[in-house]
């Protein structure tokens, strides 16, 4: 059948079902553009091997933070005004520990939530593109793209049917 | 796993997921409720004298207050700690039961950090305006500027307080914000007012539920999760050092920073009770604040009541035991007995003794009882503050300093403004904010199930 419709979408009504069909989907060599769910669900995340180093750059920001922060104190207390308070030492490492604690937090979070604003690409203004609206509030949905899925439509349509979707269209 | 059958169910009633979404955004789609104008009216006039109470202060300086030489920390300072300590429930909610893997937060933590961000924002107005010229506060940003540069003092921790109050307002409001992205795009794709999906659209940031998302989203959230969770600890520790780096007798104690922290987790939780007796009862949420969740946190109330209790008499015990004859003094002559006494015994009824009736199942399940003790908790809460800010600094080493302190009409005035801020700011958050985290509450509602049918065989899995 000749379509110029660009996708096809799988609609199932619960997890289970879904991750099922996901799977044996895999299995067969089905290659999935991109699932969307009403939560974050294991199975998928993992088996659509996206990888996140979301944590890994959140480290690089707190090592950072830390250097810059005792680096600043340092040069504040130490190098550019040095103050007597009472004839303790200049640089008063331990005490500045909890400014640097507190701000490497604040570093992190504000570096890592720009970091996932931009790789996720999830900003103010931003138009959603949706496919089925349904997929924030009930449905769980999987998206194929038809040029590119890997196995013919009609094998992809039994395999969804059998393993429990209650619709399956093209869009 | 969360054992169902021995913790009760985490929803009640067989909901299915666009149940879950229609049930908790029902009061953003419904009409407005009169008893929510009037609430709101009375926030505003409160919030109103707090305006002016402000407005006075900034005007004739904090001479209008009754804080005196002696003692230089009346309610202003009260106040600030006591806001501080409501506002950690967010994080102690969010986070430490995250880590905890404790299920029924779920049904709270929305709660529970939207207070955390009013509740901070209130305190945070206190210093400000104790510093006398608010106009100037930026004097507490290190910065290279035409003074000297004459830098901070980077070992008080007055400065401490200023990085840890200002990280912590804007981590826990990101992390609110962050939560509620997925919900929004719900209310988006559900709505039918064209005005409604145009503004929650804005906000949910183009959201769609994606595995990219939501791979990413798992990622922030473990990261945010995993450092603030140092935040619940170091925000009240540095408040305590305020404190416990003086010399005033009563202040000057280690035992500070760890009382400190589980009293400002008792408040929140304490706060976070009220605010959910409220959501059952006028926005019927009952089915997703059940009666086990309320069990819950009722029972951690009676074990951190049991920590204040302990920490209580530690500090009596310290002072006859150090042999100090000042802190024998403040102790038991101004604090135990004298004229601060009705402050000292309401902190120690209202918080180490009143909460010991949460062992028994039947108050904990008495929705009126546990409304009227989170209360008082508060109130205990707020004379601790009381008793050790004032009677430490009334009676110091030098008995030619002594003086009385009682507020006048601008401080109560201000503290009354924040009350009503707080409320109109809860208010708000009841009437324009789903209320539970819908998208958590929808990954938690497979455990209902669970013993029925749903999972198969070699789907058996624990999502964290």
């Amino acid at each position: 059948m000749i379509t110029n419709k660009k996708y096809l979408v799988g609609v199932f009504n619960d997890e289970h079902t879904l991750i099922d069909a996901f799977e044996k989907a895999l299995q067969k060599g089905v290659v999935i553009e991109e699932v969307y769910t009403p939560y974050p669900i294991h199975e998928i995340l993992h088996g659509m091997k996206n990888k996140t180093n979301i944590t890994t750059a959140a480290f690089f920001y707190g090592l950072f933070a830390v250097v810059m922060l005792i680096g600043g104190m340092y040069y504040a207390a130490v190098i550019d005004w040095p103050l007597l308070f009472g004839g303790k030492p200049f640089n008063t490492f331990p005490s500045f520990i909890v400014v640097t604690i507190v701000a490497t937090i604040l570093t992190i979070t504000i570096l890592t939530l720009f970091t996932f604003s931009a790789r996720a690409k999830i900003f103010p203004g931003k138009n959603a593109v949706i496919i089925d609206v349904r997929a924030t509030d009930d449905k769980f949905i999987i998206l194929l793209d038809q040029e590119k899925m890997g196995v013919g439509k009609p094998e992809i349509t039994r395999l969804f049917e059998a393993n429990g979707a209650s619709e399956i269209y093209e869009k | 796993m969360y054992k169902t059958d021995v913790r009760g169910k985490l929803i009640d009633g067989e909901k299915s997921l666009s149940q879950i979404s229609q049930e908790i955004l029902a009061p953003i789609d419904a009409q407005t409720p009169k008893w929510w104008y009037i609430a709101m009216g009375v926030s505003l006039v409160m919030f109103a004298w707090g305006a002016h109470s402000i407005y006075i202060t900034l005007t004739q300086g904090v001479g209008s207050w009754g804080v005196n030489n002696t003692v230089g920390w009346g309610w202003a300072i009260i106040n600030f700690v006591w806001w501080i300590g409501i506002g950690h429930a967010g994080t102690a909610f969010s986070i430490f039961l995250l880590i905890l893997r404790q299920k029924w937060r779920t049904a709270i933590n929305r709660a529970a950090e939207a207070m955390t961000v009013v509740a901070v924002f209130c305190a945070a107005l206190f210093p400000l305006m104790h510093m006398g010229r608010p106009w100037l506060f930026f004097f507490v940003f290190p910065y290279p500027n035409t003074r000297g540069p004459l830098w901070v003092n980077f070992n008080s921790p007055l400065f401490w307080d200023f990085v840890a109050i200002s990280a912590y307002l804007l981590i826990s409001a990101s992390f609110w914000y962050f939560g509620m992205v997925p919900d929004f795009a719900t209310i988006r794709d559900t709505t039918k007012s064209k005005i409604k999906k145009a503004v929650y659209g804005f906000f949910a940031f183009g959201w769609t539920g994606s595995s990219k998302e939501w791979l990413r989203y798992e990622g922030l959230a473990f990261v945010l999760g995993g450092i603030a969770a140092v935040l619940v600890v170091s925000v009240h520790s540095i408040v305590s050092t305020d404190f416990a780096v003086s010399v005033e007798p009563g202040w000057h104690t280690t035992l500070f920073p760890p009382y400190f922290v589980v009293g400002a987790i008792f408040s929140g939780f304490a706060m976070v009770l009220t605010l959910v007796t409220l959501m059952k009862k006028l926005y019927n949420m009952g089915d997703f604040i059940t009666e086990n969740h309320v069990d819950a946190v009722c029972r951690v109330l009676v074990f951190i009541s049991l920590i204040m209790g302990t920490a209580y008499i530690t500090e009596i015990f310290i002072a006859w035991y150090s042999g100090s004859e000042y802190e024998m003094f403040t102790f038991f002559k101004n604090r135990i007995t004298g004229e601060y006494a009705i402050q000292f015994w309401g902190m120690f009824i209202f918080n180490a003794i009143l909460p010991q009736l949460f062992w028994s199942r039947k108050i904990r399940r008495n929705l009126w009882v546990v409304f009227i003790i989170s209360l008082l908790i508060n109130l205990g809460m707020w004379f601790e503050r009381f008793n050790i800010v004032v009677t430490s600094l009334s009676k110091n080493y030098l008995p030619a300093n002594w003086a009385d302190y009682s507020p006048t009409l601008v401080e109560i005035g201000f503290f009354v403004g924040t009350i009503g801020m707080f409320s109109a700011g809860v208010l708000l958050f009841f009437r324009y904010i789903p209320q539970i985290a819908i998208s958590e509450v929808k990954m938690i509602s497979k455990y209902n199930t669970q013993q029925t049918d749903h999972l198969k065989p070699g789907h058996h899995h624990d999502y964290e």
